[in-house]
């Protein structure tokens, strides 16, 4: 009897989600390139066999975009992305949050309060939380006071000020001074240096990936852009940039064999709005089985991760610093920014450049600032004549039936629309 | 002759319709999903033939749309009822007038959609995950008020004065609303006067959502509900234009487009 109970399966929801997702994601899609493997191999060992890989330094944990990976990385320690994308967490997170909230904050709190719940979490103690939205600041002292430090990274609520800038900089001089209690090493200009260069070559890397999709028919499906981006979360920075460079290798010589991951004629979507983060992958993968492909993306989790690089002009610590800091303000088109014009700017250039037939635009239910920015963003794409689809949801799997008969209009409608121009 | 059907496996209900290639409706035919749609689907689906006299020779192209559309693999193709609903919409109405907007209420979910003046879907809108204010909502009214489905359009018109208001259009919370309601008294057709309300005002804020364009088309099972057809024409203040089997029309919409596909490929 002791025995029989012993061999039942563990009930272990997380894994469940993760597996399941990956399965999608893997095998629900013929010729994933080879190069794909390394990060699906990567996710499985992290998130459905419990073997996440060793971190390689002190981690310090992120809750944001917006932090200074580089500041992290030239004080000998390891940036591991926080934001959360499981279900299972989101609903232990209900928990702490009015019912009408974020699923992400509420996933990243429901995943803290357990340093068993999930990888990574037993070698975090400090924690860097941006004052981005409301939910997020809040956030800080309940993370606080489930036992981790908390660096609160002061965040202006403009940026186009100069006093703006000169807050954010003091701001993230005052993080560098920080960061030595994190990782008992301090911020050297030697170090920054070797940071700014490595994060560099993974940005340069992911730019290449990104050229390669303005091609048509696209080369790669955005549930694979989704997913490498995602890895970088956690991933060993310069086991990434090879990983990437390599998939970039093998996307240039399928394409030179007339090879492409999408047809002729899928519509190509720009994904904009809230961050898919694995395993909540539910709505790249919708656009995608319904015959659509991703082909850009204006989210947090994937473009605005990597896109934008530092531009240093004089390699002294002072300068790097300036610069470091301005890469994290100036280009940033979240929307808890009190204007946000560069976001739709943004959006009509990668619209432009990639091609794109319409844009699908994802809110988390109870994430104000990108539920109330639609409206000016929908008027911005009518007048440029692209439609888009607002999709309102969480992570919750509730809504696939409704969501898939959405998006498959969606993508139909693109295709008759293109009929319609012929 | 060449034959062309639209099945439309919705979640209460299978919808069939066969069209030649004047696209002229040779036949319809509805039943419930129940457990066993697959067998339901393909027993409506040869029942259509046999009552039509139609061979399976004849039929040239298929397309299976709605909740199931996926699972008939006996059919060529299969497309959204969105894109269904939009040409099986305009495809009715065809000789008097043109659609720009449809409202259809199915029996777990209400959209409504708005047609630019080719033809194509401009916009979409549906209801959130949740059945309210959708067929499945008036099941469980009628259940409640021991009535027949079919009786609450004629009920709808017995109510006296303003109707009752029913603040829940969800299933679960309206059915201890309407008992509340009965307890105290309240007559059958206040009550059904109330919902249809209810759901006129849901349905037309979806409508709204994406824009409502002369003519304006209701569709679905509830659209046989003339109470509901009322309600939704006061809160909307425009009149619909309903067509004469409203619960084909997705159906159909894909037997249209089941004959484009086999133009396209000739």
């Amino acid at each position: 009897m002791d025995a029989e109970v012993r061999k039942r399966p563990r009930l272990d929801r997380p894994r469940m989600e993760a597996k399941q997702v990956l399965d999608r994601l893997i095998d629900d899609f013929p010729d994933n390139p080879d190069a794909m493997g390394y990060f699906y191999d990567l996710f499985r060992r992290t998130y459905c066999d419990g073997q996440p890989d060793p971190l390689g330094g002190t981690a310090v944990g992120t809750l944001c975009v917006q932090v200074p990976e580089e500041v992290i990385r030239a004080a000998g320690g390891v940036p591991v992305r926080l934001c959360n994308g499981f279900h299972a967490h989101d609903q232990v997170g209900a928990e702490f949050m009015p019912a009408k909230s974020c699923s992400l904050v509420k996933a990243t709190l429901g995943v803290l309060q357990d340093k068993a719940a999930a990888p990574f979490l037993d070698a975090v103690d400090w924690i860097v939380n941006p004052t981005t939205c409301d939910q997020k600041k809040k956030a800080g002292a309940m993370i606080e006071g489930m036992g981790y430090n908390v660096h609160a990274l002061e965040m202006p609520p403009v940026k186009e000020s100069e006093e703006a800038r000169i807050y954010w900089q003091r701001s993230v001089m005052r993080f560098a001074e920080a960061v030595g209690d994190m990782t008992g090493q301090r911020v050297t200009g030697k170090g920054l240096r070797r940071a700014i260069k490595q994060v560099g070559a993974a940005q340069a890397a992911y730019r290449r990936l990104n050229a390669l999709c303005r091609i048509s028919p696209a080369p790669i499906l955005g549930k694979d852009i989704f997913l490498l981006t995602n890895a970088y979360f956690f991933d060993d920075i310069e086991r990434w940039t090879e990983a990437v460079e390599r998939l970039n290798d093998e996307l240039e010589q399928r394409r030179e064999q007339g090879f492409s991951a999408a047809q002729k004629r899928s519509p190509r979507i720009l994904f904009t709005g809230s961050p898919p983060i694995f395993p909540n992958l539910k709505l790249p993968l919708l656009i995608e089985q319904s015959g659509g492909v991703v082909v850009a993306d204006e989210t947090c989790s994937a473009n605005r991760l990597l896109y934008d690089m530092v531009a240093v002009d004089e390699w002294n610590a002072y300068d790097m610093m300036e610069a470091l800091a301005d890469r994290y303000l100036k280009p940033c088109t979240c929307p808890v920014y009190t204007r946000n014009d560069d976001r739709k700017r943004r959006l009509l250039d990668l619209a432009a450049t990639f091609g794109v037939d319409g844009v699908v635009y994802q809110a988390f239910a109870g994430c104000h600032v990108y539920e109330m920015e639609y409206r000016d963003i929908a008027d911005t794409l009518g007048q440029a004549n692209i439609p888009v689809l607002y999709v309102e949801t969480d992570y919750s799997p509730d809504d696939l039936g409704q969501l898939s008969t959405r998006v498959e209009a969606f993508v139909e409608s693109l295709k008759n629309r293109r009929k319609k121009a012929r | 002759m060449n034959v062309f059907m639209g099945i439309d496996i919705g979640s209460t209900a299978i919808k069939v319709a066969a069209v030649d290639e004047e696209r002229h409706l040779i036949g319809s035919k509805t039943g419930p999903t129940g457990s066993h749609f697959h067998r339901n689907a393909l027993d409506m689906f040869n029942g259509l033939m046999a009552e039509n006299g139609i061979n399976q020779e004849a039929v040239a192209y298929t397309v299976a749309t709605g909740y199931g559309r996926k699972l008939f693999r006996e059919a060529d193709d299969s497309i959204s009822e969105i894109t269904a609903n939009a040409a099986g919409a305009r495809e009715a109405d065809r000789t008097s007038g043109e659609v720009r907007t449809v409202i259809n209420i199915g029996g777990q979910d209400s959209k409504a959609i708005q047609i630019d003046p080719m033809g194509h879907v401009a916009n979409f809108a549906m209801n959130d995950k949740c059945a309210a204010g959708t067929g499945r909502f008036l099941d469980v009214a009628a259940r409640n008020l021991e009535i027949d489905l079919e009786e609450m359009g004629d009920y709808h018109f017995e109510a006296q004065g303003a109707p009752l208001a029913i603040n829940s259009t969800c299933a679960i919370f309206a059915e201890s609303e309407i008992i509340g309601l009965l307890a105290n008294g309240h007559g059958k057709g206040e009550i059904i006067a109330g919902i249809h309300y209810s759901i006129a005002r849901r349905t037309v804020r979806l409508a709204k959502r994406v824009g409502i364009e002369d003519r304006v088309y209701f569709d679905g099972g509830p659209a046989l509900n003339k109470g509901l057809v009322a309600a939704i024409e006061d809160e909307l203040d425009r009149e619909l234009v309903i067509p004469d089997i409203p619960q084909i029309t997705t159906a159909l919409g894909a037997a249209v487009l089941a004959q484009d596909a086999w133009v396209q490929e000739q």
